[in-house]
């Protein structure tokens, strides 16, 4: 191929419109999740007093973005058995059958196929959120969202990712041990980037 | 060195206790129901969450009076952020350092009320050999008569957020942010 004198657009142009190829194309995007950034924290309030904090993960899934048509389709699970605070004792009581019951249930998953996007970023996912066998509608909402160019590796990658928030009432899947005195109210706190790899040929620096 | 610290937060808890006002009441931490956790913005994508697992401390307050002191310790060896290579590099040179600084450490005697309820912790935290000031604010605070314990229990959620700069901590700036923000939870025995 025989290569022009001069680039018809600036370099960091061409990289900026590979990153923003998903909002120019038609088709779902997959990304794969970033097993070291893809993570559930959960808050409970306890006597009315203090935020008792976990973390379960990483969260494992597949999402399918297409910003254009304002669509998607996002599969999230975490084996439960995974909870840590901090506290070996708490943790195997949290995985007890009258709470996460990791046991007869190891994952909680989110389904979520209504996407909602602002100004091509995702806003919101909407869809059910199955623990303890019990399903339950949930809304996880984008606090933050942005997506980059990584090209730090021999793989380059768009990498999408966000800050998203949503509540489950623990009751309504059965996990009542505890109340009132621990919170019904447990917020989820969902850090979540996914990798796209971006296809040949990438455009690189030398 | 860290034994050493500790034990001299005990004596000074024995001393403290002896020597206190009727109205100051002294409070021990409860471990399982004290945390700090922090929070670092990744390339201003999603939050990255650590929290440190081990720390131990001391809390008198004068509700009355409206005076208090803080003094708590944290292991900063039990850093825990779910993925051991993380871990390992925030262990390391680049960030704690912990092999030379094994411990930090909050220091607090300026408490802000809001009525009977402490509003904020004014105090130092030394960390990485420096000591800066710091505020907490508290989000909520509470005090309640725990039936396991059949003590009254005082605690709430503070948080502050840090410029790591201010201890030295300039390892991958700006890529990596300044601004740290730290959630304590934090409940305390009366004794």
């Amino acid at each position: 191929m025989k290569m022009p004198f001069s680039l018809p657009f600036s370099l960091p142009f061409v990289l900026s419109g590979l990153l923003c190829s998903s909002l120019a194309q038609a088709q779902p995007l997959q990304y794969v999740l970033d097993p070291e950034r893809s993570w559930v924290q959960f808050e409970v309030l306890h006597f009315n007093t203090s935020t008792i904090r976990g973390r379960i993960g990483p969260v494992n899934g597949s999402v399918l973005l297409d910003a254009a048509a304002g669509s998607g389709d996002v599969r999230l699970a975490v084996r439960t058995a995974t909870v840590s605070t901090g506290l070996g004792f708490f943790d195997a009581r949290l995985r007890q059958d009258d709470l996460l019951a990791s046991e007869a249930f190891p994952e909680a998953y989110f389904v979520a196929t209504r996407l909602t996007f602002i100004q091509g970023r995702v806003a919101t996912l909407r869809g059910e959120f199955t623990w303890r066998g019990v399903s339950q509608p949930l809304q996880l909402t984008a606090l933050r969202y942005a997506c980059r160019l990584d090209d730090s590796t021999a793989l380059p990658a768009e990498v999408c990712g966000g800050d998203f928030e949503g509540e489950v009432l623990r009751s309504e899947h059965g996990a009542n041990f505890g109340l009132p005195l621990v919170g019904n109210r447990v917020r989820l706190l969902v850090q979540v980037e996914g990798r796209r790899p971006i296809p040949a040929p990438h455009v690189k620096t030398p | 060195m860290k034994k050493l610290i500790l034990a001299l937060t005990a004596a000074a808890g024995l001393v403290s206790f002896s020597t206190a006002q009727a109205q100051t009441a002294t409070y021990t931490l409860d471990p399982t129901h004290t945390f700090v956790t922090w929070e670092a913005l990744h390339f201003g994508t999603s939050t990255s969450r650590g929290r440190f697992d081990k720390k131990e401390g001391k809390i008198e307050i004068d509700r009355a009076a409206k005076t208090g002191k803080v003094d708590i310790t944290i292991d900063m060896a039990s850093i825990s952020t779910g993925v051991a290579p993380f871990d390992n590099h925030l262990k390391g040179k680049d960030f704690f350092d912990v092999t030379t600084h094994p411990t930090a450490r909050f220091q607090a005697n300026g408490f802000s009320f809001d009525g009977t309820k402490v509003s904020a912790v004014q105090g130092t935290l030394t960390m990485l050999g420096k000591t800066q000031p710091v505020e907490l604010k508290a989000s909520r605070f509470n005090c309640y008569d725990n039936p396991f314990f059949k003590r009254e229990v005082c605690g709430g959620d503070f948080e502050v957020t840090i410029q790591r700069s201010q201890w030295g901590s300039t390892h991958g700036l700006p890529a990596i942010p300044d601004n740290i923000r730290l959630l304590v939870q934090v409940e305390a025995i009366k004794q």
